[in-house]
């Protein structure tokens, strides 16, 4: 009656086959429940609560407009034109053509008529060498431009204020990757050590994504934002 | 001499040795436990996030509540349309067209939200932001996390910022008015956006 594990024991010998069943279940575990993909990381922001409906001004009261650095990111090959409609014209037969993502953002800053160029392909490309200095580049484009804006002897908190303007069908990378690039400005001129440290930001001038001009995908409003995007100071 | 005899004695009387089969068992076990990650539902893998400079690691604190809108961004065939929004691990919604899909899409996230912001402990706006009945805003400890993939459109990512902070009627009202300002009455103000660093894979 007796087994072979009785009489492997007897032998001298330890029965290793509840171990390797264990051992087998592990890795049978491991190997179905492990992913090899790189660990997320994420940038913190706190939504400002006072921006919604605020009161209308009284007529006599004089509202100065705030200031603010806008970062305007729009397709790239856009051509400087007169009217809504035009701007419709070309959206139709460039853009929407395809409905695809759109392949090429330029980005500029305030009415500063240089522009640096943005691909997707090269931005959405994992595996790609030159992403960090591409990434690199749009940030080195828009520390220079915002240093140019800074008000000498003003606190960084009353500094003016830094709005990403993004065309609404753009992809949003390009819009992160400003805000990206403003935030690391923002930490270093602060001398902030962590600038995703909320708490840390308070001490910082205030950076904000603009509320998109179209809510749906109404195609007709697109010639009208273009319009707007390319007059943003 | 030694050899033959390290290997050969449990074929001898009929035994396998299976000291070199648990030798490579423990080892690819072991690795597996070091390099791999369990992976964790919340995180679709049809998504690609962003690249940033200034990202960090997600840091999880007990008493706050942590919750996930997945968007989607791939325009190939077989994956979940672009622009799609996923709660959680939850099946994901459509909020793009160019009808009336894309406001019930966004109903439903703030609908969900609503649920969320109820049952949330909360605190007062440290802005002391005040409300039409009287008394302060309250805000939920609950923090929002966008994983947004790179080529989500960026109004829809907008359109997610609107609704959490509650600053704009997720549908619009018969009069066809696109943009609704309305006074926040559920915000959830604190968001992170989920990305990654340009140089990891």
């Amino acid at each position: 009656m007796s087994s072979d594990s009785d009489h492997a024991i007897e032998k001298g010998r330890i029965d290793l086959v509840p171990m390797i069943d264990c051992i087998m279940l592990l890795l049978l575990f491991f190997m179905l429940t492990t992913k090899f993909t790189s660990e997320e990381k994420s940038i913190s922001s706190i939504l400002p609560t006072n921006k919604g409906n605020s009161p209308p001004a009284k007529p006599t009261q004089v509202v100065e407009p705030p200031q603010t650095i806008q970062v305007v990111i729009t397709p790239a090959g856009l051509p400087m034109m007169h009217t809504e409609r035009e701007y419709q014209i070309w959206y139709d037969h460039n853009v929407a053509v395809g409905q695809g993502i759109i392949p090429t953002a330029e980005l500029r800053m305030g009415g500063n008529p240089t522009t640096i160029t943005l691909e997707n392909r090269t931005l959405s490309q994992r595996d790609n060498p030159n992403l960090e200095g591409e990434v690199e580049n749009i940030h080195a484009f828009i520390h220079a431009a915002l240093k140019r804006y800074e008000i000498p002897g003003k606190p960084r908190k009353e500094q003016s204020e830094i709005v990403v303007s993004c065309f609404s069908a753009l992809s949003w990378r390009y819009a992160l990757i400003a805000y990206d690039a403003a935030r690391s400005y923002e930490a270093k001129q602060g001398g902030l050590i962590d600038a995703m440290d909320p708490n840390s930001l308070t001490n910082a001038r205030a950076v904000s994504f603009a509320p998109p001009r179209v809510r749906n995908e109404s195609v007709k409003e697109m010639g009208a934002e273009l319009f707007e995007l390319h007059r943003l100071k | 001499m030694s050899r033959s005899r390290r290997f050969k004695p449990e074929a001898d009387d009929g035994h396998l040795d299976l000291v070199p089969l648990i030798d490579c068992v423990f080892l690819i076990l072991l690795f597996f436990m070091l390099v791999g990650r369990i992976s964790y539902d919340q995180r679709n893998e049809q998504i690609t996030v962003p690249p940033t400079k200034t990202a960090l690691k997600m840091i999880e604190n007990k008493d706050w509540t942590r919750v996930v809108i997945n968007v989607f961004g791939s325009t190939a065939a077989g994956k979940i349309p672009r622009n799609s929004i996923a709660w959680n691990a939850d099946k994901p919604w459509v909020s793009s067209g160019r009808d009336e899909q894309a406001f019930v899409g966004y109903q439903k996230l703030r609908d969900k939200l609503d649920l969320v912001y109820d049952s949330s402990r909360k605190f007062d706006d440290p802005n002391g932001t005040k409300v039409p009945g009287g008394g302060i805003l309250q805000l939920p400890y609950v923090i929002v996390e966008v994983r947004a993939d790179a080529d989500t459109e960026y109004r829809v990512v907008q359109e997610i910022q609107m609704l959490l902070v509650d600053s704009v009627n997720p549908r619009p009202d018969q009069s066809g008015a696109s943009m609704q300002p309305k006074v926040p009455q559920k915000p959830f103000v604190n968001l992170e956006f989920t990305t990654r660093k340009p140089g990891e894979k």
